[in-house]
């Protein structure tokens, strides 16, 4: 090895290179932009005023914070479900000389005046719902003439009413409460703010109600087309707004007691760019409370900022306009860029260097010289299965396979002529076994492990493992549950071949050749699951040893077999049985007298071995080339790989004209027999075996003599 | 020895009169001057006004400024640019910095009253300008509104009298500001004793000259024979004066405003008859005499109470001349 | 076949026109001098600037723009004009400097549309508050600005009379002209229709989608600037303050109530023309009725929401055809 190689390999072993791609692919680096704004505004402000970041000054800052809050959470759920509400400005200022009027000129009391004002943001909302909900009007011109209405209503009450209440003084403690009033230090607007907030959270992301705006959002057809009641979900997000709007009115008008027509004049701006800012987007589909508190914190930092720097007339008008420019720049160019970019980057190849490979061309001294032992398979259920990846027979002899199709399906003995489905469990089954009680335990892509038992009900067993604490992407649901074994006691030992991809990417994990398979123990007693090992490269085969003592797994593209010892002096610890094969191993399987059945489902080639040696070279590739150009491992040709206990390699068997079985990924050993199955096939091999067991059978092997 | 006698005499002269030549080159010190200078360094005055860029508050913010530098204090100015939620903000957050006098513009009567209340119970000396709050500060300064709408309404009086259609239409800033309720209770004051006079419309044009030209043409549509229009304030009633010129009618306008050199122009032009004026410049000196008040006195905020109505001078085309008014523009360039 | 005929007959400018028309009859006959014709000069000059701020618009929303600039650029650019003579600047160049302003406005809104790719709603509302806070901090200091003695010889474009007739209707006539010239004739004009009706089509078929989306920001606020200019030399001032007001929403109405829908591609010139025409109408007709300035802005309002809900009974969207996003 040379010093390049040596740093080569410890610069992809130590330098994470996966884990950008990873966070790019999180939902929330959505709010990279908005925290980045948030952090620079506060660091900013803090160094140019003193004492920004004072208690005295930021509880009278978060007085605002709570009116401005509220407001554009309504904005937000507005927004969520696909529409915008520029009327909350009028709304605003019809709440604050409303409350006003029915406080100092009525002289209704205090809760009477709330309650009624609340009412009246109500009715206004729901002009907007029921002409934008269920008229179908357009959001935006409907609402820029409610606001037009309202404020024109607001200045002809003024005309009205303003002198009456500038004259008159109410004197009333609760009013004054919600003006000024605190709750353990914190504002009431703030506290108001805290429970509508996380009333809406959780109405939005845990109650039907949210999920119906969020779906209406997403797609108004498809919401319509599911049976959502899309106008009154619509007409609902208004009534929000209005009665968030003007709880925010009485909030300002408890605080002020002004009514001027400059109320609320222009708000709908600030509003909309609040919750912009916050992340949420326009036309539904992308928004949270988060978002929209994120946006409101910002917008009232920036703008009390801003009075406070005592700047000349415009600038803070200025500045605000470039900080919503910039921000709605960098966010319309973060949305379009951070798919196409977490598709270039996600894919991070590591450094793999393989064992020589040993020879296996036609008559080389190696075990694995290549013969022609599969030519004369029999053929079963040609052109009626649809890649069985793995095959298992019962004691009766009933042949079993998964096929593409979502199905298990049952060949029935002596002949293995007559074909039925066996079960259907929606998704593609992998690896097999059968349990104690004789049913048949699946791995299938995307769901995790299931149980189908002999009245053919299929069941959930996990899909769900421990999370690993560091783990960008979620790991603790299962990708890509390939192969199982069951040991004496029940427990199921199966592997996950990558939690990077899923099943029909597999080739992009062999470009990768990082180890993100792992092998995962589900114990039926506690129904619990966890995770026992970790890194492997493609983790597939798993086969409980005939003493029970150890488990063997494949590593598809570390081209090895290993043992994980369950009990004995080395409980716990990984061992090598065969680490340089020639080629890919699959599913691995008990034989008959004590041995051991391997699928190599591809053969290794020079070009590619070098080529798992220069990770910079393959992420060029991925980077730069077509996805169906690249260099793909050789999974045309395979064979099976006969060994013992100790890895020693006994036979192996090949089809070298490629005719009927090129490519291998499972072999069952049967009273003599050996069934072949292949992920790409269209049928199932078998191969009469001269000098095996011609009464060994599987189920008989694990379980003993049928019960 | 008598030219000894003379010399010493002479001597003596010169040397006295030197001595007090020299006397009267010391002067005699001021003893409170060091005090007096020491009274306001250091010391900081800020300012919230309704808007900054209009005549009126860049007139009291230039004065302040001159006296402040003078002084050696801060003079920092806070604009909420129309907008009562940012100008409330400005002072809360005043209140916790703790300037030595805070000078307020006020939009209403109400919004700050309770902001200004909690200023004094700070410590901070409130200075109101021209438009008053509900609630009483150490020091109000600006002009007497009621003084003002009475010679507005006195001054239509003079041109709609009997022979007119005595329709006069009365265009107000914003009903709830300090200044409105004056001028409107001193219009009230004189039309009362005039019945014959017919207000046919009073409305509110918000300070903004497109809003009044709306207005007043609308008035004009209605009453063709309008004869008067009392406006609240020179700036937006210029609207009120393009209304009128697009109607071609010969409508009688009267103001009041700042004095600047706007409306001695439009006066000299006959767009207002005439302008009741207060004058910025002489205001930001009785502020700035109140500023040097509360902070010399050393009376803790809120103990003052006093009030300095600024004298009404009436721009008319007979009273103008050049330097009457003076001009917003210089103190900006 | 037969959904497009009767679409046709009761689209939404119909719909506006008979209203407006309806409004005419009804005034004409029972509203005493309404119909003189110093009347009707008044009518149509008193929303003669917001009709050629409607042109500005138009052009905009026909190539699925929005334009919420537009007022911010015409009282900021009339603004600067005005504050440069004041310092003593030609009038001649004083114009040609407004003018400039305007355009590169108009110019970096297209450029953050076109290439920038920021929507177009948030762009200008962006560029609005830029632009005025940036000509008060830096251009103009003062809120209002008033036309100095020097500029007098401009006081015709908003103040003078031609046969008899108010400079404002003739120049509103002339820009309409020359929009409708623009929209219809020239190829630019037609290929702003094929960006509004179908932006992915008119690119792929070889329109310069993006020198196009420039062009009408440009053209918009060139045209914002003449309105300006009709202001300024009209009420002898300009008040910078007036982009703070609502004026943005009632230049949106004014073409949507035409009949120009926001999602682009549909209208001409002749919508803005009925949308102000109606606009004006009520205006002059509640103004003769004697009804109070405050009372006459509700009873606008609630018109202008009754014909946006009849088009929307007479042409009923669909949950099925509906596009995402367009709101």
């Amino acid at each position: 090895m040379t010093i390049g190689e040596w740093a080569t390999g410890l610069r992809y072993r130590y330098v994470p290179d996966h884990v950008v791609g990873e966070v790019l692919g999180r939902k929330w680096v959505d709010n990279v932009v908005p925290i980045t704004l948030l952090a620079a505004v506060v660091i900013y402000l803090t160094a140019t005023i003193p004492n920004f970041i004072s208690l005295g000054n930021l509880s009278d800052i978060s007085r605002q914070i709570g009116e401005f809050g509220l407001i554009v959470i309504g904005m937000t759920v507005v927004m969520i479900a696909g529409g915008i509400d520029l009327s909350v400005g009028s709304n605003f200022a019809l709440a604050n000389v409303t409350a006003l009027a029915l406080l100092n000129v009525a002289r209704w009391p205090v809760a009477a005046s709330v309650v009624a004002t609340l009412g009246v943001g109500a009715l206004a909302g729901l002009v907007n719902g029921l002409l934008i909900g269920f008229l179908k009007l357009r959001a935006f011109l409907t609402t820029l003439v409610i606001l037009t209405l309202v404020r024109a209503i607001v200045e002809f009450l003024l005309q009205i009413y303003s002198v009456r209440i500038a004259s008159s003084d109410v004197e009333a403690p609760a009013w004054d409460f919600l003006g000024a009033g605190s709750v353990l230090g914190a504002p009431v607007s703030v506290i108001a703010l805290a429970a509508v907030a996380l009333a809406a959270q959780v109405a939005l992301t845990r109650l039907r109600i949210g999920w119906r705006i969020m779906a209406v959002g997403g797609s108004r057809r498809a919401a319509y087309n599911a049976g959502i009641p899309v106008p009154a979900t619509v007409c609902l997000t208004y009534v929000v707004s209005g009665v968030l709007t003007s709880l925010a009115g009485v909030l300002y008008a408890a605080r002020l007691s002004g009514a001027g027509p400059d109320t609320g004049l222009g708000l709908e701006l600030n509003v909309v760019t609040a919750a912009l800012l916050g992340g949420n987007s326009v036309g539904g589909g992308r928004g949270s409370v988060g978002k929209a508190l994120m946006g409101a914190v910002i917008v009232s930092l920036l703008t009390n900022g801003l009075v406070r720097l005592g700047l000349e007339s415009g600038a803070s008008s200025m500045v605000v306009g470039l900080v919503l420019l910039f921000a709605i720049g960098i966010d319309v160019r973060w949305s379009k860029w951070r798919h196409r970019l977490r598709a270039k980057v996600y894919v991070s190849p590591a450094y793999l260097k393989l064992p020589p490979a040993p020879k296996f061309i036609a008559g080389a001294s190696s075990p694995y010289a290549i013969n022609d032992r599969l030519r004369d398979v029999e053929i079963i259920g040609m052109k009626e299965v649809d890649g069985p990846e793995d095959v298992i027979l019962d004691e009766d002899g009933h042949l079993y396979c998964g096929v593409r199709h979502g199905e298990i399906v049952r060949f029935l003995a002596p002949d293995h002529v007559r074909r039925e489905v066996y079960a259907h469990v929606g998704g593609r089954p992998l690896g097999m076994a059968f349990d104690r009680a004789g049913a048949l335990v699946v791995c299938i892509a995307g769901m995790g492990l299931y149980r189908v038992d002999r009245d053919r009900k299929a069941q959930k067993l996990t899909a769900e493992t421990n999370r690993s604490p560091l783990s960008i992407i979620d790991d603790s649901r299962m990708r890509l549950a390939d192969d199982l074994d069951i040991a004496p006691d029940g427990k199921i030992y199966f592997s996950e071949a990558t939690v990077r991809y899923g099943f029909e990417e597999w080739v992009v994990d062999a470009l990768e050749g990082r180890g993100n398979g792992r092998i995962i123990c589900y114990d039926p007693a506690t129904s619990s699951t966890r995770t026992v090992l970790r890194n492997l490269l493609f983790a597939n085969g798993v086969c409980v040893a005939h003493d029970n003592k150890s488990v063997l797994f494949a590593e598809t593209w570390g081209c090895r077999v290993s043992r994980y010892w369950l009990e004995g002096p080395k409980a716990g610890r990984v061992e090598p049985v065969i680490s340089d094969l020639p080629g890919y191993p699959d599913n691995i399987n008990r034989g008959s007298g004590g041995a051991y059945w391997v699928a190599l489902a591809g053969t290794r080639t020079p070009s590619y071995d070098l080529a798992m040696t220069m990770p910079g070279f393959r992420r060029r590739m991925a980077r730069r080339v077509a996805a169906d150009e690249w260099l793909f491992p050789n999974v045309n040709i395979g064979c099976v790989v006969h060994f013992d206990e100790s890895g020693e390699i006994l036979e192996t068997l090949w089809d070298a004209e490629g005719e009927n079985h090129p490519a291998i990924t499972s072999m069952r050993e049967h009273r003599g027999y050996l069934y072949l199955g292949g992920v790409t096939n269209n049928r199932i091999g078998r191969l009469k075996l001269a000098d095996a067991d011609p009464n060994w059978t599987g189920p008989r092997s694990y379980w003993g003599a049928t019960p | 020895m008598r030219m000894g006698r003379i010399a010493a005499t002479l001597g003596l002269a010169l040397s006295l009169t030197g001595a007090a030549a020299y006397a009267t080159a010391a002067g005699i010190d001021d003893p409170r001057r060091a005090d007096y200078f020491k009274d306001f360094a250091g010391k900081t005055i800020a300012f919230v006004p309704v808007t900054m860029g209009i005549d009126l508050t860049e007139g009291w913010a230039a004065v302040m400024k001159q006296q402040a530098d003078r002084l050696h204090m801060k003079l920092e100015i806070r604009d909420p640019h129309f907008s009562a939620d940012a100008g409330a903000q400005a002072i809360t957050s005043l209140i916790s910095e703790k300037p030595d006098v805070l000078v307020v513009h006020n939009p209403d009567v109400n919004s700050y009253a309770r902001l200004l209340k909690r200023a004094e119970a700070a410590g901070i000396h409130v200075i109101q300008i021209n438009m008053r709050s509900n609630y009483n500060s150490d020091v109000y300064v600006g002009a007497d509104w009621i003084g003002i709408g009475e010679a507005e309404a006195n001054a239509v009086l003079e041109k709609c009298g009997p022979g007119t259609s005595q329709k006069v239409a009365i265009l107000q800033g914003q009903p709830t500001s300090g200044s409105d309720s004056g001028m409107m209770k001193g219009a009230d004051n004189v039309f009362s004793k005039h019945p014959e006079i017919k207000v046919v419309a009073n409305l509110a044009g918000e300070w903004d000259a497109t809003k009044a030209q709306s207005i007043i043409s609308t008035v004009i549509q209605q009453n063709p024979d309008l004869c008067g229009v009392v406006g609240f304030w020179d700036v937006m009633d210029l609207g009120a004066a393009a209304a009128i010129k697009q109607s071609g009618k010969p409508i009688v306008l009267v103001t009041s405003g700042g004095g600047e050199q706007m409306a001695c122009d439009n006066v000299a032009k006959g767009v207002f008859y005439k302008e009741i004026a207060y004058q910025v410049m002489n205001q930001g000196r009785d502020i700035n005499d109140m500023i040097a008040t509360v902070l010399e006195t050393g009376l803790p905020a809120g103990k003052l109470k006093a009030v300095i109505y600024s004298p009404q001078l009436v721009i008319s085309k007979e009273s103008l001349h050049p330097g009457l008014c003076w001009s917003a523009a210089a103190l900006k360039k | 076949m037969f959904g497009r005929i009767k679409s046709a007959l009761v689209s939404q400018e119909r719909i506006v026109l008979v209203t407006a028309v309806i409004l005419f009859c009804v005034f004409s006959l029972f509203l005493k001098g309404f119909l003189s014709a110093a009347n009707l000069l008044t009518l149509v000059r008193s929303v003669s600037v917001l009709g050629v701020l409607g042109v500005a618009m138009a052009i905009v929303v026909i190539g699925r723009g929005v334009d919420l600039a537009i007022v911010a650029t015409y009282a900021m650019s009339a603004a600067w004009t005005l504050r440069l003579a004041t310092q003593g600047v030609a009038i001649g160049p004083a114009l040609l400097l407004g003018l400039a302003l305007a355009v590169a406005v108009g110019l970096i809104n297209g450029l953050l549309i076109a290439f920038a790719e920021i929507p177009a709603l948030f762009a200008t509302l962006g560029m609005a508050a830029f632009v005025y806070g940036f000509v008060r901090f830096a251009l103009v200091p003062l809120v209002v600005v008033y036309m100095p003695a020097n500029a007098a010889s401009i006081s015709w474009i908003g103040g003078g009379f031609v046969a008899g007739v108010p400079t404002p209707i003739l120049l509103f006539a002339l820009v309409a002209f020359l929009g409708h010239a623009f929209l219809a004739f020239t190829k630019a004009g037609r290929f702003i229709y094929a960006m509004g009706d179908n932006f992915a089509a008119a690119r792929n078929s070889g329109a310069p989608v993006r020198g196009l989306i420039v062009l009408q920001y440009a053209l918009s606020a060139a045209i914002a600037y003449v309105a300006g200019i009709i202001t300024a030399t009209a009420v002898s001032s300009v008040n910078t303050n007036v982009v703070n007001s609502s004026l943005i929403y009632d230049v949106i109405l004014v073409v949507v109530l035409g009949g120009i829908g926001l999602s682009g591609g549909r209208g001409g010139i002749r919508n803005v023309l009925v949308g102000t025409l109606l606009i004006g109408i009520l205006l002059n007709g509640m103004t003769i009725m004697n009804i109070q300035y405050t009372l006459q802005n509700v009873i606008r309002s609630l018109i202008l929401l009754s014909a946006i809900v009849l088009d929307s009974l007479v042409n009923p969207r669909d949950e099925q055809t509906e596009q995402q996003g367009d709101i």
